[in-house]
């Protein structure tokens, strides 16, 4: 995605704004808000022009409008934030489908960010891009894995905090939120896995790169290295997703699962595919509203006992995703922030709304 | 040597628009309160509407509840809002 010859700085249109030195810089990004607490690559007129260069967007270009303030988001400023998270220029397209995906109206940008629930924006990238920019999606991989997807992560947030004034305290009203809200980026391990990508299921086209955003609370680990059945082991999943129900929110809405290669090769083995996964915890992942009674909720309970809650509203709303390291019976399950307020959206890269 | 950065903001403090006309009273007036649903808000507006009506002399309050307390009241209620003297943005939790 990258052009020849010299990059051109003359489309851009941000305010130019000059420091002494780089502490001094640092500082005065850090008093007003504009960073994350962590330092910031500073956003020179030539790293955001080389950005843009690379994705061969013009600075002007809209990647968007945030469907309740109506505020036009351009490449420019995503570049500018960008390029202040760390992110190379071979990193900005996964940024600015990213965004794109994030100002579809049915990812609720505006109330998924103001919430007081807390939710981050779990990215979740597919497709050759992935090798290109380096994403790693074996050790680590719901952590900080790579540098690729620690910047591109920490990217959405400051394009967040910077375009739409989602800081604490500011349009971020959460009560806790948690610390995938620096950054929560995921690379799906599709080599190492004869499971169809999360994109491709959900673009129809497997060889396209594609990112797919959700809101997302915090990941819930879990660990069953003592069986081979692929029921069983689903099961543990389905009983994090039951207390999530139970202790957080009961409300049906996209999960994520996060299944490493030791548990993979028990579904593999079994002949397990993804929509098999998606289908038994369809079934599976359901509550009694009495159940809150038992986990300090029975003046919620309100007579609605034996109602019954699915997790999912459908099969398909489980993200299900091949990731991490070599070793170990572990997995996650990434619940969403509301229920059905806010939904997955997934977006090739390279996508645009007015091209 | 100095160093020289773009603003990394949006660009402007606030978003243009036109507040509404200010009303000189509410007696006899027609004032909506759309709240966001919440549950908490429930007994807080019941007071405001006491208020409003005992206090201030306000001949209707309207009460509308959002569908969705995390998305903007949609065209429906902007619609009956308009017919409306003064509204409360109900927002609580």
């Amino acid at each position: 995605m990258s052009s020849s010859g010299p990059i051109e700085m003359g489309g851009l249109a941000a305010r130019r704004i000059e420091f002494d030195d780089h502490a001094a810089l640092q500082e005065q990004f850090h008093s007003s808000m504009w960073s994350d607490g962590l330092p910031v690559v500073p956003p020179t007129p030539t790293a955001v022009a080389t950005s843009l260069d690379w994705a061969l967007l013009d600075a002007e270009h809209l990647i968007g409008v945030e469907p309740v303030r109506g505020r036009a988001v351009t490449a420019e400023k995503v570049a500018i934030n960008s390029v202040m998270a760390g992110c190379l220029p071979m990193h900005f397209p996964v940024v600015v489908t990213a965004v794109t995906a994030m100002l579809a109206e049915p990812f609720l940008l505006h109330g998924a960010t103001a919430s007081t629930g807390g939710c981050g924006v779990l990215v979740i990238v597919n497709g050759p891009i992935r090798n290109e920019v380096g994403m790693n999606a074996t050790f680590n991989a719901v952590g900080p894995s790579d540098r690729a997807s620690t910047c591109i992560g920490r990217a959405v947030r400051l394009v967040l905090g910077n375009l739409l004034e989602i800081r604490p305290g500011e349009a971020d009203r959460s009560t806790l939120g948690h610390p995938g809200k620096i950054s929560f980026c995921i690379a799906e391990d599709e080599e190492n896995t004869p499971w169809e990508s999360l994109a491709s299921e959900r673009l129809g086209d497997p060889h396209a790169s594609a990112v797919t955003v959700m809101s997302a609370m915090g990941p819930r680990q879990i660990m069953n290295e003592w069986t081979t059945d692929p029921a069983e082991i689903l099961d543990t999943y389905v009983a994090e997703m039951q207390a999530n129900m139970r202790n957080f929110s009961i409300w049906a809405g996209n999960y994520a699962i996060v299944v490493p290669p030791q548990l993979r090769a028990h579904f593999d083995a079994a002949g397990w595919s993804k929509a098999d996964v998606r289908n038994y915890v369809f079934e599976a992942a359901r509550v009694r509203r009495s159940e809150w009674a038992d986990v300090g909720k029975a003046n919620a309970v309100a007579g609605k006992g034996d109602r019954e809650y699915a997790a999912l509203t459908e099969p398909d709303d489980l993200l299900v995703i091949a990731a991490g390291g070599p070793a170990g019976g572990f997995g996650a399950v990434i619940p969403p922030w509301l229920g059905t307020k806010s939904r997955a959206v997934t977006v090739p890269v390279g996508a645009c709304i007015d091209c | 040597m100095t160093i020289e950065v773009l603003d990394p903001t949006f660009g402007e403090t606030s978003e243009r628009f036109e507040p509404a006309e200010r009303i000189r009273s509410l007696t006899g007036r027609t004032v909506g309160i759309i709240s966001n649903g919440k549950r908490g808000t429930l007994g807080f507006f019941d007071v405001l509407e006491s208020e409003l009506i005992e206090s201030h002399g306000v001949g209707e309050v309207v009460r509308v509840v959002k569908p969705n307390y995390s998305a903007p009241a949609g065209a429906e209620i902007m619609d009956v809002a308009r017919t409306w003297h003064a509204l409360v943005a109900g927002i609580g939790d």
